[in-house]
């Protein structure tokens, strides 16, 4: 075997050349580690927003959105009355009635946002227990409540959206009562308020679905209640598969940030291995005299991929401090929700692998064009 | 029986042909040669004539198309790649004329090259590169890197390199070719004593007839064929 040391000053031969392979392998870590995170937090935020004891009653047809569903107003008053099994906190069962829309918000009269809306009663807190007021106080009439992403999303100063500070929601102004978190959720991106406040400002007569939480029910008993109440036309899906639902959908655009990373990815691989190869080829003689002292190409090809592993992991290394330094807590917003990109540590590990795997590549084609010519001729080449 | 063990070297009907495009060429044809132990065999003859084709064959460098080759009492002609390698590693030494040190390795670690390849502790390593390096007169350069050296050290450091590992045989392609007539001295001086008091056998290639004069037996290709033989 070759010493370690040999790769190490042949590294050391050209400094230049050295850096421009770190930063290259460099990027390519980079758009992994990007796409990795993205993809990440997609689906950690849609898998983390569904709970499989909640039930989301919807208009039949409207499945796949609650935003398109319209159901009646009695519906949450006759679930509660015939739904046996939902859990209970002091006689008030986790029945809550929603109205989801996308409406205009403005901190000022001008910039308008669009905003996702929930309208709420008090009793939303016992189906979604994972939400708990930060500052302020729960949403009341006339005031909305605001998840503790929101401004990321809308795009505003942090400042913009304090409790206390007033917003125009479809052209009426509203106090902000409270910051409520929802760790993991998309519900954290949203702003909440009043279910009859958002109805009459959206003139509408329906709710956009209830949801309830089980006890000790099961899922198959709300699914024939929605069967045996066809004059209601809903349909029953957990909170879990409905946001599974979701994620399926955004499925492609997930393959596209992969294929995006994976197309700048091969390019700058093509452009690393002329990289390597020029690094290699003047020493076709060198690595022919190592053959022709004894070494097997096999020992020798271990050495080059040594050098090129240990660029592409520095590359790792310098992509994973740019990472955490600059992606780490970038809010990624799409139509649902934000999210949060974090360099997680399977993140770090998409990123070495990534760094790893095209250092164990990367050399061979370079360093099997300098090993595979014949000898006599390698050994007469410049060199 | 006695004599043929005597033969390191054994070439029958030796032929290497190469493709260039679809001519052939024949740089050696029908070639019988024998080269016994402890001998000092200079190989002259005009560019082009086939000494590094036939140089390479008795190196395991190169594999012959047609022919017998037994060196060291192997038949390297049918040896696998791999195999070929670890035969070179243990009985050939090969000093070529542009020296091919590794430019990023010093003297010391140049030599010791071919002893990585051997299962030698490290300790009992530096002993024998130190002591090689010392024969071919640069105890004091050992840990000058090649650019820092003259050609006549670079070509002492490669004969160091192609001796360290104790070769039967060793190989030359115009060893002097590249060295002033006082580094050339020294370098054929260093080969003749590794002859007479180390009992190598030595096949070396020259332009140079003073360097021919060094060696003990001198032969002449000419069109890939042995023309005469002359006692040096
Ligand atoms: N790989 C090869 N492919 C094709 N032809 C080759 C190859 N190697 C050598 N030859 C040819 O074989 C012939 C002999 O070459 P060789 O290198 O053995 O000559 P030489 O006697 O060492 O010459 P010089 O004194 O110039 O070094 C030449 O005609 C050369 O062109
Ligand atoms: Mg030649």
């Amino acid at each position: 075997m070759l010493p370690f040391g040999y790769a190490i000053r042949n590294l050391m031969r050209d400094p230049a050349r050295l850096l421009q392979a770190v930063l290259g392998s460099g990027l390519v870590v980079l758009m992994v580690m990007i796409a990795a995170a993205i993809n990440n937090g997609m689906v950690g935020v849609l898998s983390a927003s569904g709970s499989a004891k909640n039930i989301i009653l919807l208009g039949a047809g409207s499945e796949e959105s609650v935003l398109r569903s319209e159901i009646s107003d009695r519906t949450a008053g006759i679930a509660e009355s015939s739904i046996t099994g939902l859990e209970k906190q002091v006689d008030v069962r986790a029945v809550s009635p929603e109205i989801h829309q996308m409406s205009f918000i403005a901190i000022d009269s001008n910039d308008r946002k669009q905003a996702f809306m929930r309208g709420v009663t008090p009793r939303a807190l016992l189906v979604h227990q994972g939400v708990s007021v930060q500052a302020g106080h729960y949403v009341r009439p006339g005031q909305v409540m605001v998840g503790r992403l929101a401004w990321r999303r809308l795009g505003l100063p942090e400042e913009a959206l304090q409790p206390g500070a007033e917003i125009w929601v479809e052209g009426t102004p509203m106090t902000i009562a409270g910051i409520f978190a929802a760790p993991g959720t998309v519900m954290e991106s949203e702003i909440w308020m009043d279910l009859n406040d958002l109805r009459s400002m959206s003139l509408r007569e329906h709710l956009s679905c209830v949801v309830l939480r089980l006890d000790t029910g099961e899922f198959e008993d709300i699914d024939l209640f929605t069967k045996q109440r066809l004059d209601l036309e809903l349909a029953a899906l957990r909170e879990s598969d409905y946001f599974a639902k979701i994620a399926a959908f955004y499925a492609p655009i997930r393959g596209m940030t992969w294929m995006t990373a994976l197309l700048i990815a091969t390019g700058a691989l093509l452009g690393g291995l002329n990289t390597l190869y020029a690094a290699f080829a003047p020493r076709i003689r060198e690595i022919a005299t190592l053959q022709a002292i004894g070494f097997g190409r096999r020992a020798i090809l271990f050495s080059l991929v040594q050098e090129s592993t240990i660029t592409t992991l520095c590359g790792a290394l310098v992509a994973s401090f740019v990472a955490i330094g600059l992606l780490d807590g970038i809010a990624v917003s799409f139509s649902i929700g934000s999210f949060i990109l974090s360099v997680s540590p399977s993140v770090a590990m998409a990123g070495l692998m990534t760094g790893l795997g095209l250092g164990l590549v990367g050399a061979i084609p370079p360093g099997l064009r300098c090993l595979l010519p014949p000898l006599p001729s390698a050994l007469r080449s410049a060199g | 029986m006695n004599e043929n063990n005597n033969v390191l070297i054994r070439c029958h009907e030796l032929t290497k042909n190469y493709k260039k495009g679809n001519r052939l060429v024949t740089p050696l044809e029908k070639l019988d040669l024998e080269v016994k132990r402890g001998e000092f065999l200079a190989l002259m003859g005009p560019s082009g004539s086939g000494k590094t084709t036939l140089l390479n064959l008795i190196a395991g460098i190169d594999q012959p198309s047609e022919g017998v080759l037994e060196v060291c009492g192997e038949d390297i002609g049918k040896l696998s790649r791999s195999k070929l390698a670890r035969w070179r590693a243990a009985h050939v030494g090969y000093i070529f004329q542009l020296y091919h040190l590794v430019p990023v390795l010093t003297a010391f670690e140049n030599v010791e090259l071919p002893l990585l390849l051997s299962n030698m502790s490290r300790r009992d390593r530096r002993e024998r590169v130190e002591h090689t390096l010392s024969l071919v007169g640069l105890d004091g350069r050992m840990h000058h890197y090649p650019k820092e050296l003259s050609g006549g050290q670079e070509q002492r450091v490669a004969i160091a390199r192609a001796l360290v590992a104790s070769p039967e045989l060793l190989v030359a392609d115009e060893p002097t070719g590249d060295l002033d007539r006082e580094a050339a001295d020294s370098v054929l001086q260093l080969l003749h004593q590794l002859v007479e008091e180390y009992d190598k056998t030595i096949v070396m290639v020259t332009h140079d007839p003073r360097a021919a004069e060094r060696a003990g037996r001198l032969l002449h290709l000419e069109k890939g064929r042995l023309l005469e033989t002359e006692a040096g």
